[in-house]
């Protein structure tokens, strides 16, 4: 491990536990608790790691519990996205079901696709295929986060500082994660040493983003909708949205008719 | 291969679409009156100076061209071609506008509601997509062909025009833009401000 990924390491220990104050000292913890957790779990994992770094000093060891390690945080890190999507559409019931379907979706497809390769491939196993696996649920995490950005971004919705600090810091992190593991994939053992400096230089980003985005708490913004675009009302959607359709049936035949000519 | 290429480029697209998260202004008030202004303002302008039938007829009208050909020195026939496309291509961007405009205020205006229908959405961001395609290929075909060259392409946009200007008017009485801000909606006070 070199100088630079250790000072990261513990930088990160520091700022986990920095966040993990504030958060009580703001009384933001029980607002954003799937965070939190997640945070401090992966302030338990990297001190044990870091212990077992220092003390036993056996690379073998650290491999054997690095990824069972990484395993239970990427499990915890897709409640981060959870805690996002309950956050970013609280009073949109609709696209908050559509985001967790795709999360459903894509984590489901992820997991076939796992139980299909130990069925079919008999040498295939999980352990032999670590670096693959948390790619492929890497990438999971990042379509459904792609998902909330692009209609937190369609539909114009307002996000307040905490959860936008937690969508960038998490998507930095997400996004180095995939492109550092499919190269290493590709490229091999050789890629390892610049792997462990991008993903502890990413998830050291994300944790300075989160440091000063969840500094203090910001309730969101209370975006109520009109009286008369309450749950009730869908027929008033409904109005809206076929009144938009129909006309826009209509210019796409106008504009087409002449093209058919 | 085809695995590793597609991991690329999903923490690609993440990467360039956090930029684009980061960078995206602030949010207006949701469903201000302010929007709602703006939108009435520019289908008032579109409708009282840009659409009128007789008004459209004279950007396309090819008895001008006619008489050009007929009355004029070349040069003169160039400069009218050159400036009549510009008049049409400046036309057909009012219509895209306008349709962008349609597709905003739609999108401002359902994200009110809890219970979207998804299907629905889905199929409206097709249509309006679609729209903005043609449009476009309008656009190329103007600038490549000239206003004379597809008459029909002309017609379409015109009718077009027409619609997309229905649409943000039955629009803004379905959401009561007149109870919002009834001065604003006095075509005798156009840009006056309280």
């Amino acid at each position: 491990m070199t100088i630079f990924t250790q000072i990261v390491w513990l930088g990160g220990l520091f700022l986990e536990g920095v966040i993990l104050i504030r958060s009580i000292q703001g009384k933001s913890f029980a607002k954003y608790s799937l965070f939190y957790v997640y945070i401090a779990s992966v302030l338990v994992t990297s001190a044990a790691l870091w212990v077992i770094y220092i003390y036993i000093a056996k690379p073998s060891v650290n491999v054997a519990v690095y990824w069972p390690a990484q395993y239970i945080t990427l499990a915890l890190g897709c409640g981060v996205i959870f805690e996002i999507s309950r956050h970013v559409f609280a009073h949109r019931v609709s696209l908050d079901r559509l985001a967790r379907w795709t999360m459903l979706a894509t984590f489901g497809l992820i997991f076939l696709l796992v139980a299909v390769h130990a069925f079919l491939l008999p040498k295939w196993n999980v352990a032999a295929n670590t670096a693959d696996l948390e790619r492929d649920l890497r990438v999971a995490q990042a379509i459904v986060l792609m998902t909330i950005i692009f209609l937190t971004g369609y539909y114009r919705i307002e996000i307040g500082k905490n959860v936008r600090g937690m969508i960038l810091g998490f998507g930095v992190y997400v996004g180095a994660s995939v492109l550092s593991l499919t190269v290493r994939v590709f490229i091999g053992p050789r890629f390892s040493t610049a792997w462990q400096i991008i993903q502890s230089s990413a998830y050291f980003a994300a944790l300075a983003i989160w440091a000063v985005a969840l500094w203090s708490f910001e309730p969101e913004r209370p975006s109520k909708p009109p009286s008369d675009c309450d749950d009730e009302s869908s027929a008033g959607y409904q109005a809206l949205a076929d009144q938009t359709q129909e006309i826009l049936v209509s210019i796409g035949d106008h504009l087409d008719k002449p093209r058919t000519k | 291969m085809i695995q590793l290429t597609f991991s690329l480029l999903v923490g690609f697209a993440l990467l360039v679409i956090l930029y684009f998260f980061v960078r995206g202004g602030k949010v207006s008030a949701e469903g201000s009156a302010q929007q709602l202004r703006e939108a009435r303002q520019t289908l008032d302008s579109l409708q009282f100076s840009l659409l009128p039938n007789d008004l459209v007829h004279r950007i396309f009208a090819k008895e001008d061209l006619e008489y050009v050909r007929r009355a004029a020195p070349s040069q003169v026939q160039s400069l009218f071609l050159s400036e009549r496309k510009d008049i049409s291509l400046a036309w057909v961007r009012r219509v895209r506008g306008a349709i962008l405009g349609l597709m905003r205020f739609h999108r401002g205006h359902a994200r009110l509601y809890a219970q979207l229908n998804l299907s629905t959405e889905l199929l409206l961001a097709f249509n309006f997509v679609r729209l903005l395609t043609v449009c476009r290929l309008l656009e190329i075909a103007l600038y490549v062909r000239g206003p004379y060259a597809a008459p029909g392409m002309v017609r379409t946009v015109a009718v077009a025009a027409g619609k997309v200007c229905t649409i943000s008017e039955k629009s803004l009485v379905f959401l009561k833009a007149n109870q919002i801000d009834p001065l604003r909606n006095d075509p005798s006070r156009h840009g006056a401000s309280v």
